[in-house]
């Protein structure tokens, strides 16, 4: 029995060495986590192939959705990280934080000269785009000479007739219900933080529950459902309204009350390959030139300087940050949502069912 | 002393599927009971809350009578059919199990999805509803409750039909013709020959499909209204969100209802088993 062990180990060695010669031999390479669809499309030709071409650093991307954060808490747990980078969006970011599945941010090597503004130089990561969750509505649907302009016209059932759509989750679509109830963008969460302020929530959307055809889950569901006719007026990510005007579809984004997030590129807690990850997010976040392509394709601006530099009218104008829009909507409070979530997650379900 | 060692020499055929059984299927379910028990101490507040808030029975609830359905429905469609392709010539009865299990090549996911583009409001089935003039305008099909159950019967059917001509094949067609000699109508044959002895392959069909139903969530997620909540989804919710401890108290929910409501099924099984037995 002895012997055989000692055989097996003779012979397990020797490969185990080849195996991490092998390893060391392979060209440099980084595995990135990312949205997929549209999202995905826009950063392999923006920003992955040329980086490839430059740096000699092979990118993977590994498309994910809906349950993104579950899977990396079980490769950190289980000790076996297979991304070297990934998007984090606003409300992924406190969540993950408290559970410690994030590397902390190097920033003398992704913003060595402090370009960034405070508000993208987050600990555990880099904001990489702003983007907000709004109302669209298809124009060719609505009664003739009038356009819906509000949450309140959303709520209005009786001028806006027709089939609405809603995200499945209580982020957001509670705070939707405030300002179609008149609370003032500005005092939204403090509304909501208060017993009072959630029943108020609820009984406004108790008013809107028989209309909406579809509470969706994924991002991408939500623009089929515009496309397709299902529904003639519902939320969805403003960069992929983009992608409906350009097949098109007589879309059109209402900033008014739209969400505004900020999401972030950073490191999961145990990445192989952190030195080249932390120069591909200097590159993601700080380079203007490739970030104006891509805003160009997909209106998910970051903070890279000079970004607005000689960018065209029509473009700024599609952007969640440009001023006019940025001004009407209210900054999404993640923070808020991840002490909030257990409780409200699950009246929410109750309500649902009801 | 000798036999007992053959007897025990005969089992090590099955030691590899036991150890695979045991590593990969009864250890993670064991790991699943401990993290609902142990968050990261011992506590029983994921149960508690399981009891005192009213949505989880309801949901579970829901989620029984919904896999019910799926099932009553399955078999109905899927016996005769079953007894249909296990009277066929051997080769026809393979191209035709073939094809149904080409339909189980695809993923779950593009089969649910396929019914948004037959059931929408611009959809096969009201384009034609509209050309015929029986309906003025779009009726709501999509992101109902019978949308997820015919999906979900769509999606289970194959396994349905397989099982049960698996164990079809096996009887003797002499004994319909022999039923029929002797002066019973095709009705009869079939209630009273084929029947009994298909009833263990019809119920073990009915049980797999059962157990499967328990645990979907795409489908209803996909093709559901706002109440066509299952327990597998509110699983899915707990996990995105990482409450690992309440998504593995569901989960033991789940896996209890399943086991209580097929061991319900074998009971009857076995009353029925021996109420025919008396009557013949």
């Amino acid at each position: 029995m002895i012997q055989r062990r000692h055989l097996l180990g003779a012979t397990a060695l020797p490969l185990l060495a080849t195996a991490s010669r092998m390893a060391r031999a392979q060209p440099r390479k980084l595995v990135i986590s990312g949205s997929g669809g549209v999202v995905a499309d826009a950063n392999k030709a923006i920003y992955y192939t040329p980086y490839t071409a430059s740096k000699g650093v092979a990118i993977e991307h590994v498309p994910a959705e809906q349950q993104r954060m579950a899977q990396l808490e079980a490769m950190v747990r289980t000790g076996r990280t297979s991304w070297d980078a990934m998007e984090i969006s606003a409300s992924d970011y406190p969540l993950g934080v408290k559970k410690g599945l994030f590397e902390r941010i190097d920033y003398t090597k992704v913003d060595p000269q402090n370009v960034l503004p405070a508000m993208a130089r987050q600990p555990y990561g880099v904001g990489v785009a702003a983007y907000s969750e709004l109302l669209v509505v298809r124009k060719d649907k609505m009664p003739a000479g009038k356009m819906i302009r509000s949450w309140a016209d959303f709520w209005d059932i009786k001028t806006f007739p027709g089939p609405r759509a809603l995200s499945a989750r209580p982020q957001s679509n509670l705070e939707f219900a405030l300002i179609a109830d008149g609370v003032p963008i500005g005092k939204i969460y403090e509304v909501l933080a208060t017993k009072e302020g959630q029943d108020r929530a609820f009984r406004k959307l108790d008013q809107i529950k028989p209309h909406i055809a579809k509470f969706w889950k994924a991002g991408a569901e939500s623009v089929q459902l515009l496309s397709s006719g299902e529904v003639v007026f519902g939320t969805t990510f403003n960069g992929r309204v983009g992608a409906l005007q350009k097949a098109g579809l007589a879309v059109e984004i209402v900033w008014a009350g739209g969400a505004l997030h900020l999401s972030y590129i950073g490191i999961p807690k145990g990445a192989g390959n952190i030195a080249d990850a932390l120069d591909f997010i200097r590159y993601r976040t700080t380079d203007p030139v490739p970030m104006r392509a891509y805003t160009a394709k997909l209106s998910y601006p970051g903070f890279a300087p000079g970004l607005a530099d000689g960018m065209p009218e029509e473009v700024a104008r599609q952007l969640p940050t440009f001023p006019a829009n940025a001004s009407v909507q209210y900054a999404a409070d993640a923070v808020f949502w991840a002490d909030h979530l257990d409780k409200l997650q699950e009246r929410w379900n109750e309500w649902m069912l009801k | 002393m000798t036999s007992a060692l053959a007897r025990w020499r005969a089992t090590w055929l099955l030691w590899p599927a036991l150890l695979l059984l045991v590593l990969f299927f009864i250890w993670p379910t064991l790991d699943v009971a401990r993290a609902s028990l142990f968050d990261p101490d011992f506590t029983l507040r994921h149960f508690e809350r399981l009891v005192t808030r009213s949505i989880y029975a309801t949901v579970l609830l829901r989620t029984l009578w919904v896999a019910l359905e799926v099932a009553v429905l399955c078999t109905l469609i899927g016996y005769p059919a079953a007894w249909i392709i296990s009277r066929q010539p051997r080769q026809r009865q393979v191209l035709l199990l073939f094809a149904l299990f080409v339909t189980m090549w695809m993923s779950v996911l593009i089969r649910s999805f396929a019914w948004v583009v037959v059931f929408g409001r611009e959809g096969v089935v009201n384009g034609l509803l509209l050309a015929l003039g029986l309906a003025s305008e779009p009726q709501q099909f999509l992101y109902t409750s019978p949308a997820v159950l015919v999906a979900m019967v769509q999606v289970l059917l194959p396994i349905q039909i397989v099982t049960c001509v698996g164990a079809m094949t096996e009887i003797d067609s002499g004994l319909v013709r022999a039923a029929r000699v002797l002066g019973a109508t095709p009705a009869q044959a079939f209630a009273r020959v084929v029947v009994p002895l298909s009833l263990d392959g019809l119920l073990t069909a009915f049980s797999i499909v059962f157990m499967l139903a328990m645990g979907f969530f795409i489908t209803p997620a996909l093709l559901g209204g706002r109440s066509d909540l299952l327990l597998g989804n509110l699983i899915e919710q707990q996990v995105g969100e990482l409450k690992w401890g309440f998504a593995a108290a569901l989960a033991v929910l789940l896996l209890t209802a399943t086991l209580l409501a097929l061991s319900l099924g074998r009971g009857i099984q076995g009353a029925v088993r021996r109420l025919s037995r008396t009557a013949a």
